[in-house]
């Protein structure tokens, strides 16, 4: 069996997991500062793509990132590079979609988060900076991992936006979910089957880790 | 995950739903409104009232054709109600393959309009003793109904300005064997993806070996739109579907290439509606209806 779309996948997962742990973190430490409209409509789009089809967020991205649309065509022009069909596009869908699972766990744990401990770190002089990866964070700890985790989890199984902007070139673009939907288009349900099962492994693995970060922090007795 | 209770976080939120509820009702006002004007006559979709024959019982038939017939068969559909406008004409397009696994699953469906022989042969019931044309042994098509309605040509399509020089399929068959090329196809159970099949083997070409130059579309409209959109340096469509879309065609494949492109049609004995649709049939076969097809690069077959 061809073990491409496990790797490429996984790959894509973990490399838009980076990008959204950071993407999220600082969006929910930030926002959470800003005044409670712009706090509101702010929380409103960048949630979105929760719940928008992955079909919605595909052709979204499709319009700007296309090789004749504003943002892919100035790219391919100075970058010589095309934005679509290759592995790494279905890294802006899956970044998009894993998003607001990361950024909603990271402000869910942050505004139960007791600023007294913040304080007293100031009192001692330290910078924000500091209180924040070494008192906030830690503090926070189970609930930045359950949306870590989270992301992955959506990452890995994003489809509909990554068949649109990289297509499906076995050996290349292929992920899971497009290989399960090309096998079952060709009539193949037994190889279809296995990526089935292949996948419900993974995601289940990650779910369970995700109940256990969530029972830990509630037994601690603090977060949320 | 809301776990904000602060009084403001709940305002805005009904701000929120109050604002999309005023959207949708205007959404749904609008719609009724022009679906009361059309209900007025009889409960049809004629734009013209003022009919000769006396007001017939409304009738919809469900016709499943292949993608590439969108714009001309919808075309036809709209003269058809001058004809017989108490005939609403439910449409699906999609791959043919993908509409023969709807059929096979159950769906109803009046009239199938494949784009190859292929798909229809799994379902005529005359054909129930040859296992390689009807697998499954169906016997889904009515006997009598079943003709050959269009012809078309699979052709090689280019995205504006032609980036990559693609000139022709001789080319194109050296660059997937020696070179770098970015192709679209339809994937195997696509009938365009099955005539891109056939013109592999014509050139001696390894699907396998060259699928990292290969995206796979599952439908043709699918890789019309990789083409148009610059995402493939070219694609393997039908002359149709690259008029439809403004593509320029750089190579038309001969029937020594892919043999003949032939759209079969056929009433079905899972609908609802089967005279309703031999009477559609009969129509698509007249020269006012072909006329809708010819327009966009069909050939008539009958």
């Amino acid at each position: 069996m061809d073990w491409y779309p496990l790797y490429n996948s996984l790959r894509i997962a973990a490399i838009s997991t980076v990008a959204v742990f950071f993407l999220g973190i600082f969006a929910a430490y930030y926002i959470a500062k800003l005044p409670r409209l712009v706090k509101g409509v702010l929380d409103v789009v960048l949630t979105l793509p929760l719940v928008l089809p992955p079909t919605v967020v595909g052709w979204l991205l499709l319009c700007l990132l296309g090789p004749k649309r504003p943002l892919g065509a100035w790219v391919l022009e100075t970058l010589g590079v095309k934005l679509v069909m290759t592995w790494w596009s279905a890294i802006f869908a899956t970044v998009v979609v894993a998003f607001p699972l990361m950024y909603r766990t990271a402000r869910g744990a942050f505004e139960s988060f007791d600023q007294n401990l913040a304080d007293a770190g100031r009192t001692l002089g330290r910078s924000n900076t500091w209180v924040f990866w070494r008192v906030q964070m830690p503090v926070c700890k189970q609930g930045i991992l359950a949306g870590t985790v989270l992301a992955f989890a959506r990452a890995l199984g994003e489809y509909g936006a990554t068949s649109m902007i990289a297509g499906y070139t076995p050996g290349r673009t292929a992920t899971i979910s497009t290989t399960v939907y090309q096998l079952w288009r060709t009539n193949d349900d037994l190889g279809a089957l296995k990526w089935v099962l292949v996948n419900i492994a993974i995601s289940a693995v990650f779910l369970l880790a995700v109940n256990l970060l969530e029972t830990r922090q509630r037994q601690k007795g603090g977060g949320h | 995950m809301i776990q904000n209770g602060s009084i403001n976080m709940k305002k805005y939120l009904s701000l929120l739903l109050a604002l999309c509820l005023v959207l949708a009702l205007t959404a749904c006002g609008g719609s009724k409104e022009e679906s009361a004007k059309t209900e007025e006559p009889a409960k049809t979709e004629e734009p013209a009232p003022e009919t000769q024959e006396p007001a017939a019982e409304p009738v919809e038939i469900t016709v499943f054709a292949a993608a590439s017939m969108q714009e001309s068969l919808n075309a036809a559909i709209e003269q058809y109600k001058t004809v017989a406008p108490e005939v609403t004409v439910v449409t699906t397009y999609d791959s043919s393959g993908t509409l023969l696994t709807q059929i096979k699953e159950g769906a109803s469906c009046d009239l199938f309009i494949s784009a190859a022989p292929k798909q229809i042969n799994a379902l005529d019931g005359s054909l129930k003793d040859d296992a390689e044309k009807n697998p499954d042994g169906l016997d889904v098509v009515i006997q009598g109904s079943r003709l050959n309605l269009l012809e078309n040509k699979v052709t090689l399509a280019v995205p504006e300005g032609n980036p990559a020089g693609i000139e022709s399929f001789d080319q194109l068959a050296d660059l997937l064997k020696n070179g770098e090329v970015a192709l679209a196809i339809g994937n195997s159970d696509v009938p365009v993806g099955q005539y891109t099949q056939k013109i592999f083997t014509y050139y001696e070409i390894d699907e396998a070996a060259i699928a990292s130059k290969l995206t796979y579309g599952s439908n043709v409209k699918e890789v019309t739109t990789q083409v148009s959109e610059g995402a493939v340096d070219c694609g393997i469509i039908y002359g149709t579907d690259a008029f439809s879309a403004g593509l320029t065609v750089v190579d038309s494949a001969t029937a020594e290439m892919c043999g003949q492109v032939i759209y079969p049609a056929a009433v079905l004995n899972v609908g609802d509606q089967p005279e309703a649709a031999q009477a559609f049939l009969d129509y698509l076969t007249t020269p006012d209806a072909l006329a809708c097809f010819e327009a966009v690069g069909f050939s008539p077959m009958v």
